[in-house]
């Protein structure tokens, strides 16, 4: 598949960083269509929560959705076919291969960041959109290397503002403004930027 | 000659000051909005129709007509520069546009895009002032069918750009499609996959998935690798499209701007079926079709300008029969009868001045979108010299914002970063994003036509094989997936041999 992000020649080794574990590595790829037909069969037990039965006439709700996952499931059985074929033979890859990494990729550094993302979308409603995001920016900046302050504290504070600015001045976008203090906070910074 | 002078007039009316100065910044505001990830150029019109009140109809339809000339491109320099589609229609701009990128080829890839999308709204805008009937006749034929039949067409063409992997694309493709079938089903209202969850009942929306599993995934990778995506520069000066390049693909977006109008004039069936179409035919026909997904500028050149020819060509169905093909014609639509103004047959008749105006405004407004795309394009490419750490944190909290603002609901947020999660894992280990994505997209529509048309026909599956231009699409939908996997079975045969 030639999305941009599979394209690149990617090598799974890192010179300086972490490198992915080898044997999650190695395993997952042969794991997922597996899982995925698991997924496939069990999935249509699920579709309508228990108190509901699916309606009678013509097809029904759920015929479309039963029929695309038989067809996934189809397709992961081929799947785990060839690989099981391309286990036996001297010359053949499984299908799925991990991309190779070209130079250095940082995986505990990328878990990091997946931990930080997470962590600032979970903190908007409860800190609010304004603190949340000068904190995400400024803790990211320091943590990707950009140690000046002089740099991070002006390009957080703007930007947040900036951003408030677009979204809930003009576009009007009633983004959370957290609970208790950091509500009162946050009421307080859109009045004094004027946007409220 | 009637139709030329009419659109001569239509250009004196839409080269007024305030008709000219309205497409401009109708223009700028859908380049801007549609470059924004989760914003979209449909949110932005939505969001000027109120500001149409004030004007007269046919200004109205100027300003709204500029947002979406310039909106259908401005996804794709995102597309380009960060990895992330603004718009769904911009999905193939990823593939090839932004591994120029990677090189350091921002600006040329980016002045290459915005010259194909122009080329390609241009002729559709021609093809709307003097083709409207025999293509509006033609669109009148469509029905339940015939759409679902171009919807999986769209679906099928995902197969074209799976490298040596069909089998895994189907699953990425119908994986999309599974997740597309969460929420109140289209026919029978009944809620699937919820899980107990109110907000699942909505359904999963695909820009949502879109923004996560491009955006997260990407930004993620910007961290932990030294990668830099700042413009290269040769002799003191970035990277730009010369002559040549443009020459280069006039083909592509030839193919490209023929299959957008084409599939443009089908009511429903949109610039995404457009662009991917145009991305998967152009892959079979190109000489360096096994290099797409690399950064080749034919893979680039082609979806775009399919995807602006269908700008012009779904005004067809909107002008001529009062039909709107998408969402931002039914926002015309509405626009147009707010001020009291019903598109149809008669609206030639009764006002063909206001008629040929828009069309004019169409044409001017794709010439127009070559130096403000450019010009946008220069301002974002200036943004990638930020620093990679400042940048990403950026495109995190936008993405966030875009998946919050679809319905301005914390629970996109949740499910924007449980793809992007998703979306990183899949990178990682190589299994493919783009056809899940396009099975987000295609998914609920290719339902929402297959149950119809069974309701519509008495459960009679062979509908879809008895109507002719059912059938024909079909058969195209067969034919482009043999001629897809026939690299594949040839290898197979050769090694065997």
């Amino acid at each position: 598949m030639a999305t941009a992000s599979d394209s690149d020649p990617v090598r799974r080794t890192s010179r300086t960083g972490r490198s992915i574990p080898p044997g999650p590595a190695a395993i997952l790829p042969t794991l997922l269509p597996a899982g995925l037909l698991l997924m496939a069969l069990v999935l249509p037990r699920f579709m309508f929560q228990s108190d509901q039965t699916a309606s009678k006439i013509g097809l029904g709700p759920a015929a479309w959705p039963d029929a695309m996952l038989l067809g996934m499931a189809v397709f992961c059985v081929l799947w785990i076919v060839r690989d099981v074929w391309a286990l036996g033979a001297t010359n053949r890859k499984p299908t799925l291969s991990i991309p190779i990494e070209d130079g250095h990729y940082d995986f505990g550094k990328a878990i990091v960041g997946l931990i930080m993302i997470i962590s600032y979308g979970w903190s908007l409603p409860i800190l609010g959109f304004a603190v949340s995001t000068s904190v995400f920016i400024m803790i990211w900046c320091l943590f990707g290397g950009l140690r000046n302050l002089l740099v991070v504290i002006p390009v957080t504070m703007i930007g947040t503002i900036a951003l408030l600015w677009l979204f809930m001045g003009l576009a009007l976008m009633p983004l959370p403004r957290g609970f208790g203090p950091f509500d009162d906070f946050s009421i307080w910074l859109l009045r004094a930027t004027g946007i409220y | 000659m009637a139709a030329f002078e009419l659109l001569g007039g239509g250009f004196l009316a839409a080269f007024q000051f305030w008709a000219f100065m309205t497409i401009v910044t109708g223009l700028l505001v859908g380049v801007v909005a549609g470059a924004l990830p989760g914003i979209s150029f449909v949110n932005a019109m939505a969001m000027a129709l109120p500001f149409t009140y004030v004007m007269e109809p046919t200004q109205s339809m100027l300003f709204l007509g500029g947002i979406y000339v310039g909106g259908v491109f401005g996804g794709s320099i995102s597309a380009i520069l960060i990895n992330v589609p603004g718009t769904p229609a911009s999905l193939p701009a990823t593939w090839d546009g932004y591994p120029m990128t990677k090189r350091g080829e921002a600006k040329r890839a980016l002045t290459i895009a915005v010259t194909a999308s122009a080329i390609g709204g241009l002729v559709s805008a021609l093809v709307l002032a003097f083709l409207s009937a025999p293509f509006a006749s033609f669109a009148l034929k469509f029905s339940q069918p015939e759409f679902f039949a171009a919807t999986l067409l769209g679906l099928v063409s995902v197969i074209a750009i799976a490298k040596d992997q069909p089998v895994i694309t189907m699953v990425s493709l119908l994986l999309g499609i599974v997740v597309g079938t969460v929420g109140v089903d289209p026919l029978y209202g009944q809620a699937r996959f919820s899980f107990g969850v109110p907000e699942m009942e909505s359904g999963i929306r695909f820009v949502v998935v879109m923004i996560g599993l491009f955006a997260i995934g990407e930004v993620v990778d910007l961290l932990a690798t030294d990668r830099d995506l700042r413009p290269k520069k040769t002799g003191g000066k970035a990277v730009g499209a010369k002559l040549r390049d443009i020459l280069d693909v006039k083909w592509a977006i030839a193919r490209g701007t023929g299959i957008g109008c084409l599939i443009g004039m089908i009511p429903g069936a949109g610039a995404t079926p457009g662009a991917v179409i145009a991305y998967g035919i152009e892959k079979q026909v190109s000489k360096r079709g096994s290099a797409f997904g690399t950064g080749v500028k034919e893979g680039l050149a082609a979806p775009e300008a399919a995807k602006n020819a269908t700008t012009g060509a779904a005004m067809i169905p909107l002008l001529t029969l009062g039909i709107p093909g998408s969402a931002a014609t039914a926002i015309m639509l509405a626009a147009m009868m707010l001020h009291g103004v019903s598109p149809g047959p008669l609206l030639f008749i009764m006002d063909p001045t206001m008629v040929y105006t828009i069309f004019a405004a169409m044409i001017i407004a794709n010439i127009l979108m070559i130096f403000a795309g450019i010009g946008v394009a220069q301002l974002f490419s200036t943004l990638m010299r930020t620093p990679p750490s400042i940048l990403a944190a950026f495109i995190i909290v936008l993405s966030v914002v875009g998946a919050f603002g679809v319905r301005n609901n914390i629970f996109d947020v949740y499910v924007c970063l449980a793809f992007g999660v998703l979306g990183w894992g899949m990178k990682r280990i190589g299994f493919p994003s783009a056809p899940l994505v396009l099975g987000v997209i295609l998914g609920p529509l290719a339902e929402r036509y297959f149950l119809t048309s069974m309701a519509n026909f008495k459960q009679d599956w062979t509908v879809f094989f008895t109507r002719p231009i059912s059938a024909t699409i079909l058969g195209l939908a067969l034919i482009f997936i043999l001629w897809s996997l026939a690299p594949s079975i040839k290898g197979v045969m050769r090694r065997r041999n």
